[in-house]
């Protein structure tokens, strides 16, 4: 929505060459501790439904196993496009934990928050509360109403 | 506090019941270095944390894992669902299922059940965070296993999101840890304890 998909990037050189794979570490490092570089501002993202199947927003950061290198694209529904925004909201906000200062990053989860509460809005209007507190929205007490999530068919 | 949403993380619909997949998966909802330890250890070791970023990120982490056994739990669910007797026999599920019937139990694949012995709280910033560090690795390559035995796409499509998590998290833990490193002596970052010594009074 925000940013165009990019295309995954699986053979090593070219991780090696994408700047946002890559953080910075001390160029002189004191011994006996370990080191994680920070992940650089204004990195490559994903937009909401690619970064849901993918597992992660960030391009750099999607580094996955060889039994399994494509992540499938997951089929839109309603509840998958929820799931998308909040998938947004929780990797950000992960990001944002570590990177408060990030005010483009911290832009970019106020949008998403804001269609995130909407989308849940309109997604609760048609299939029920989310949350029992929402259930005071409707009409009757629907809250312990299936599918639960677990279930085929579930929310 | 905590307040749920009655929603998965990640859609699962698995179409085909598998005894024997379910109980490989199992491990990641009980076992060494599944979804309930890690969740357990990042809500339990936030309390000892010092500085702000730490204890959000143990907080946010934490609350994130709940949700990964929750979807691990789901795959068990559905992986074990219409089965008959000579089909959970027939698939060595049987041994679980004398126990647990078709419920889901906290345990590892090998049979053992969850134990707090599997996580550790160290009261200390630097050995909990490394820790960490170390369980989304245990953790991912868990996963990695899992895959390998498993040819169903529903279910690998979902094991590939959980086992990304990990990979990030890592990133997280690890540039949390940086956090934690700049607060303290920058000769001697093992000087003190600043979750128990009050030697310096640092604010995040």
């Amino acid at each position: 929505m925000f940013y165009e998909k990019e295309t995954q990037l699986t053979e090593a050189p070219e991780w090696n060459q994408c700047p946002s794979a890559n953080g910075t570490l001390p160029s002189c490092a004191p011994l006996a501790q370990s080191y994680v570089p920070y992940q650089e501002e204004e990195a490559r993202k994903y937009d909401q439904r690619e970064a849901l199947a993918q597992g992660t927003l960030f391009p750099g950061l999607n580094l996955p196993f060889y039994k399994s290198i494509e992540g499938d694209p997951v089929p839109v529904t309603p509840l998958t496009e929820l799931q998308a925004l909040g998938f947004v909201l929780t990797e950000l906000g992960l990001y944002l934990d570590s990177h408060p200062k990030d005010q483009e990053a911290f832009e970019l989860f106020r949008q998403y928050a804001a269609l995130e509460k909407q989308g849940k809005a309109e997604y609760e209007k048609k299939y029920g509360s989310l949350t029992q507190c929402n259930a005071a929205e409707h009409k009757q007490y629907e809250w312990v109403c299936g599918p639960w999530p677990w279930e085929i068919g579930g929310k | 506090m905590f307040v749920y949403e009655k929603r998965l993380m990640y859609p699962i619909h698995v179409k085909n019941p598998d005894p024997k997949l379910a109980s490989l998966i199992i491990s990641q909802y009980g076992g060494p270095d599944g979804e309930l330890g890690a969740s357990l250890r990042y809500l339990s070791q936030r309390f000892s944390m010092p500085y702000d970023k730490a204890k959000g990120m143990l907080t946010d982490i934490g609350t994130e894992e709940l949700s990964h056994l929750e979807m691990v739990g789901t795959l068990v669910y559905q992986l074990t669902r219409n089965l008959s007797e000579s089909q959970i026999k027939k698939a060595g599920f049987d041994a679980y299922f004398i126990d647990h019937t078709t419920g889901v139990y906290p345990t590892a694949a090998s049979g053992f059940p969850w134990s707090a012995s599997s996580i550790q709280v160290t009261g200390d910033p630097i050995a909990d965070l490394t820790e960490d560090l170390a369980a989304e690795q245990k953790a991912r390559l868990t996963y990695d296993n899992i895959l390998r035995y498993c040819d169903d796409p529903d279910v690998k499509d979902v094991i590939r999101f959980l086992r990304e998590r990990e990979i990030v998290h890592f990133q997280r833990f690890g540039e949390t840890l940086e956090n934690v490193k700049e607060k303290l002596d920058h000769k001697n970052i093992y000087l003190y304890n600043p979750a128990f010594d009050r030697l310096k009074e640092q604010k995040d």
